[in-house]
């Protein structure tokens, strides 16, 4: 668990992590579904349940898992040049398919040239990028990381209401189901390194992979 | 855990064994002629080398086994394979390697890989199976390193128990990741963690919907590009995906109910990274 005072923001802190995890903040998410589209399609994701399963996985096994960690590092070295260059490198090395390392680091790009006014951020993967952000502005690494966690993953939500489809209410309870595993996430990866960065979430990666190939879709991963 | 809980391990069964085992291996080859040879071979403890002798002379066939008979807690393995420019090389293993369940008291099992190779030079590393026995602990660690236009062409497989055998995989911590970088560059940083109760996680339908084995397939090489279509085409109709990474990084990723399964469809995928040439004589079956 993360301790509350851990999480103590100065509210111009906390109004710059509002403005830059907001859906309206231009980095493209909508157009990523991290090969949700492929699960739809291939019937692993077809309600809320099944919804809230997958996700699940990714939090706790995953890439959410894993851009958590990044994001950590990123606070925490990202103002050291040379670390920051290595982080990026290795965030872009750890997409398991082309269209994962495309949302991430397209993203990243997206992110760093909107935060334009708070002094922009490096182009880089965008759990790296938000991490450099978020430690220049003294915004408290857990905050960083547990509003990541929150944003990934309704915007995954928003997707596949999108898919399936699903009504706004399911997805809204799948968000609220999802707030103790977030919270896990954000708790668990609290003292991980880079060297405890790994996925179990095999069947995620070939669901990336597959989109490549999907005949027809309206997300770019 | 304390010590003292593990003194009442089933000491007899044979998938226990107390010593600790080392190994070392060195293996470097370069290219005279049209051949590849052996340059420089350093073996110590249980890593051994063999070299069968070769279907084309411009492809220098070892065969690496760890004579320890298997892996377990505390093992220490460590191998470097350095390839000169212009060598060629296909390096495969035995048999599957077994990795048993770990005692505490010896930690994990480490094991570090480290290839080299250097411009023009080609490695294909089509290793057996992993088998992952319950309680098995290890951090495997494998890091490549290619310079200018070298391939490199890796299968890595992970077989969750022997179910055949009714075994499963109930528990154990795996922590097994490979780094591939070109010319300095790191490309990839693939990295396979399963921590806790193994066989539970690998039923979710994200993680591997109760898949007994898996494999990544690595295609590193300036023609990566042109191996994408042959290689979906060979992987169709199996659980997989392929994807071109990098425009000279092609990674495939393989599940399949049982070890034979998965066999099968990774030796259908390396016909179509290998231009259908013979592929060793223990993948052969």
């Amino acid at each position: 668990m993360i301790p509350a005072d851990s999480m103590i923001i100065e509210p111009p802190a906390l109004l710059n992590l509002l403005a830059w995890l907001s859906p309206a903040f231009p980095t493209g998410a909508y157009a990523y579904s991290h090969g949700l589209e492929w699960a739809v399609e291939a019937g692993d994701v077809r309600d809320g349940a099944s919804l809230e399963a997958w996700l699940t996985a990714v939090l706790d096994q995953g890439s959410a898992r894993g851009d958590a960690i990044l994001l950590r590092a990123a606070h925490r070295e990202g103002k050291n040049p040379a670390r920051l260059a290595e982080l990026a490198e290795l965030a872009a090395a750890l997409a398991p398919a082309s269209e994962r390392r495309g949302e991430t680091l397209a993203q990243g790009a997206a992110f760093a040239a909107a935060a334009a006014p708070w002094g922009g951020s490096a182009p880089v993967a965008l759990p790296v990028s938000l991490g450099v952000l978020a430690t220049r502005h003294g915004i408290p690494e857990d905050a960083a990381t547990l509003a990541y966690l929150q944003a990934f993953i309704a915007n995954l939500i928003s997707a596949a209401v999108r898919l399936v489809p699903l009504g706004q209410s399911t997805g809204q309870a799948v968000l609220a189901a999802l707030g103790p595993a977030i919270l896990a996430t954000a708790g668990a990866t609290e003292s991980a390194g880079l060297d405890d960065l790994g996925s179990s979430c095999l069947r995620a990666d070939i669901a990336a992979m597959r989109h490549e190939t999907q005949y027809t879709r309206l997300f770019r991963s | 855990m304390s010590a003292a809980a593990f003194r009442y391990e089933p000491a007899a069964t044979p998938l226990l064994r107390r010593e600790r085992a080392e190994g070392v291996l060195r293996l470097g080859l370069r290219a005279r002629g049209g051949a590849s040879v052996l340059g420089t071979l350093y073996q110590q403890g249980c890593l051994k080398a063999r070299f069968p002798k070769p279907v084309d002379p411009a492809w220098l066939e070892a065969v690496l086994l760890n004579v320890s008979g298997g892996v377990a807690g505390g093992d220490d393995l460590a191998s470097r394979i350095t390839l000169a420019a212009g060598a060629r090389a296909i390096i495969a293993s035995p048999a599957a390697e077994r990795f048993y369940r770990a005692l505490s008291l010896g930690g994990p099992a480490r094991l570090t890989l480290a290839i080299d190779l250097a411009p023009g030079a080609r490695l294909e590393w089509l290793p057996q199976e992993s088998i992952l026995f319950d309680g098995c602990a290890f951090i495997r660690r494998s890091e490549i390193a290619l310079a200018g236009d070298a391939r490199f062409l890796g299968v890595e497989t992970l077989v969750f128990g022997r179910a055949a055998m009714g075994e499963r995989l109930a528990r154990g911590s795996i922590r097994d990741t490979i780094r591939l970088s070109r010319d300095g560059r790191l490309q990839l940083h693939e990295a396979t963690r399963l921590e806790g109760a193994i066989d539970a996680l690998l039923t979710r339908p994200a993680t591997a919907a109760g898949a007994g084995a898996t494999a990544l397939m690595i295609y590193a090489a300036p023609d990566a590009r042109s191996r994408l279509a042959g290689l979906r085409v060979a992987l169709d109709g199996a659980e997989a995906g392929a994807s071109l990474v990098l425009p000279d990084l092609l990674l495939a990723r393989v599940l399949a109910p049982t070890a034979e399964a998965l066999r099968g469809v990774v030796t259908a995928g390396l016909r179509a990274l290998r231009d259908g040439r013979m592929l060793p004589r223990v993948w052969q079956c």
